[in-house]
C-alpha cells in the first residue's frame, strides 16, 4: 500500500507592509515591505510570525495565545483594528498594511504604550467591593448581612461585559479617544459597569465620581465603533450607554426624592 | 553553569522613560467605510446648524408681517431650498434609523425592558405618528 502523501498548502505571495519604529534610530514611524508566501489557512499573525522567523528578526510585536484569548496581538490591518490571530489573511488582497493600534503611543514597531490604558482600567476599581470592607469598624460589621449568591438573571445583567480580553481594539476604533486621549474609554467603562451591575458588589458609590466626572461616560457620543470591532462581542457601547441611562435615572430620582441618591448606575 | 541566552538578555533596563512615537492614524483611514459612515453621521450636525438659520429667518419674517412672510415662503420654493430640505430629510432619516437601531441595547438590564422588536416598533410608530400629526397641523387639517 502506497504511503499517503500530504500536499503542502498552496501559498500565495503577498506584500506585507509593516510600520517600523526604532526609538533609538527613527525620528518617526516608517513603512517596510516584505514579500511573504502566505498559505491559504493563515491568519494575519501567521504572516507576521513568518516575517519574524524567516525574513527579519528585528520586527517587534506582541502575541501569545494564538486563539483570541490573551488579547495581545491587536494591530491595525488595512486601517481596521483587528485581533490578528483571529483574522484570516485571505480576506485581504495582494497588499496588506499592518500598523500599530491607532490612538496609542508607539513604543517600537507594532508595540504600543499600555500605561495610559492600564491606568484607566485601574481607575474604575475593577473588583468586587463589599460594605464590610468599607466599614470603619470591621469587627462590628454584621457578617450575615448580604450574600454572595447570585441568580442566573443577575449574572445575565453583566456577564457579557466580563468577557473583555483587554485587547484595546475598542480604544483604537473610538473616535472620542482619538480626539480626547484622556477619555476613560470603552473597555474601562464596560469593566466598571460590569462591577456596578454585579449583585454582589456594593461599590457603586466608590465608582460614582469616576463614572460621572469629565471625560467619562457622557463624553461618549455613541458612535458604536467599539462594539463593531470587539472580537469577543462584549459590546462596550451598550455598557457605556446603560451607565448613562442609569445616571439619568439617578438624576431624575434626585429631583423627586428628599435626599438625592448618590448610587452609581441603576442597580 | 549555562549563561544567559543572549549577552544582553538580563541587562538592567535603561534609566528613564522609553521614547515613544505619537499615536498613528491608520494610513488607509479614508478608505474605511465605518469611519466614512461615522464622519457622515457627525457631518449631519452642520445641516442642523444651517436649518436653525432658516428657522430664525422664517420667525423674523413672521414677526415683520404678512408681506414679509409671503416673500419668505415664496423663496422656499427655489430649487436650492428644496434641495437643502431634501438633504435635511435624508439626514434626519439617516440619524434616526441609526439611533433607533442602537437605542434598545442602551436600556438598563436590571429594569423591566420590553424585547428589542417592541422597542423598535414603538420608536418607529411614535416617529411616524409625530410626523403625521405635525404635517396635519401644518397643512391645516387639524387645529
Amino acid at each position: 500500500m502506497a504511503a499517503k502523501t500530504i500536499q503542502p498548502p498552496a501559498a500565495v505571495q503577498k506584500t506585507i507592509v509593516i510600520t517600523r519604529f526604532d526609538p533609538d534610530k527613527d525620528e518617526a514611524p516608517r513603512k517596510q515591505e516584505y514579500s511573504v508566501p502566505c498559505e491559504d489557512n493563515w491568519k494575519v499573525l501567521d504572516a507576521v510570525n513568518f516575517i519574524k522567523d524567516e525574513i527579519d528578526a528585528s520586527v517587534s510585536y506582541r502575541w501569545s495565545c494564538r486563539m483570541a484569548v490573551c488579547g495581545s496581538c491587536g494591530m491595525m490591518v488595512n486601517g481596521e483594528p483587528k485581533l490578528t490571530c483571529k483574522t484570516s489573511l485571505k480576506e485581504y488582497g495582494e497588499r496588506v498594511d499592518i500598523e500599530p493600534l491607532a490612538n496609542f503611543p508607539v513604543v517600537r514597531d507594532l508595540v504600543v504604550e499600555l500605561d495610559g490604558f492600564m491606568h484607566k482600567f485601574e481607575s474604575v476599581k475593577p473588583w468586587i467591593m463589599r460594605a464590610k470592607e468599607k466599614a470603619e469598624d470591621k469587627a462590628a460589621y454584621d457578617e450575615t448581612k448580604g450574600t454572595f449568591s447570585q441568580s442566573v438573571e443577575e449574572l445575565g445583567t453583566f456577564k457579557q461585559f466580563s468577557m473583555c480580553i483587554n485587547c484595546m481594539l475598542c480604544y483604537s476604533a473610538c473616535p472620542v479617544v482619538a480626539n480626547e486621549p484622556e477619555f476613560l474609554g470603552p473597555a474601562a467603562i464596560a469593566l466598571g459597569h460590569r462591577y456596578n451591575m454585579d449583585s454582589r458588589d456594593e461599590g457603586n458609590d466608590e465608582r460614582h465620581d469616576i463614572f460621572r466626572g469629565e471625560g467619562t461616560i457622557f463624553s461618549c457620543s455613541y458612535a458604536n465603533e467599539c462594539s463593531e470591532v470587539c472580537p469577543k462581542n462584549v459590546d462596550p457601547a451598550a455598557a457605556v450607554n446603560q451607565a448613562k441611562f442609569g445616571a439619568v435615572i439617578d438624576w431624575a430620582k434626585g429631583l423627586v426624592l428628599p435626599s438625592p441618591s448618590k448610587s452609581g448606575g441603576a442597580k | 553553569m549555562a549563561g544567559p541566552a543572549h549577552p544582553h538578555a538580563m541587562a538592567p533596563p535603561k534609566a528613564g522613560r522609553t521614547r515613544t512615537a505619537p499615536p498613528q492614524m491608520p494610513s488607509t483611514w479614508w478608505s474605511s467605510s465605518r469611519i466614512r459612515t461615522y464622519l457622515l453621521f457627525d457631518a449631519t450636525g452642520v445641516i442642523y446648524f444651517l436649518v436653525a438659520f432658516v428657522a430664525i429667518r422664517m420667525i423674523r419674517a413672521l414677526a415683520k408681517g404678512e408681506a414679509a412672510w409671503s416673500t419668505a415662503m415664496t423663496s422656499l420654493e427655489s430649487p436650492i431650498y428644496i434641495a437643502f430640505h431634501v438633504l435635511c430629510l435624508v439626514s434626519v432619516i439617516f440619524v434616526a434609523v441609526r439611533f433607533f437601531r442602537l437605542f434598545p441595547k442602551a436600556q438598563p438590564r436590571n429594569l423591566p425592558v420590553p424585547p428589542d422588536p417592541v422597542i423598535h416598533a414603538t420608536l418607529y410608530v411614535a416617529w411616524i405618528g409625530v410626523t403625521l400629526g405635525l404635517s396635519a397641523i401644518l397643512a391645516g387639517v387639524i387645529f
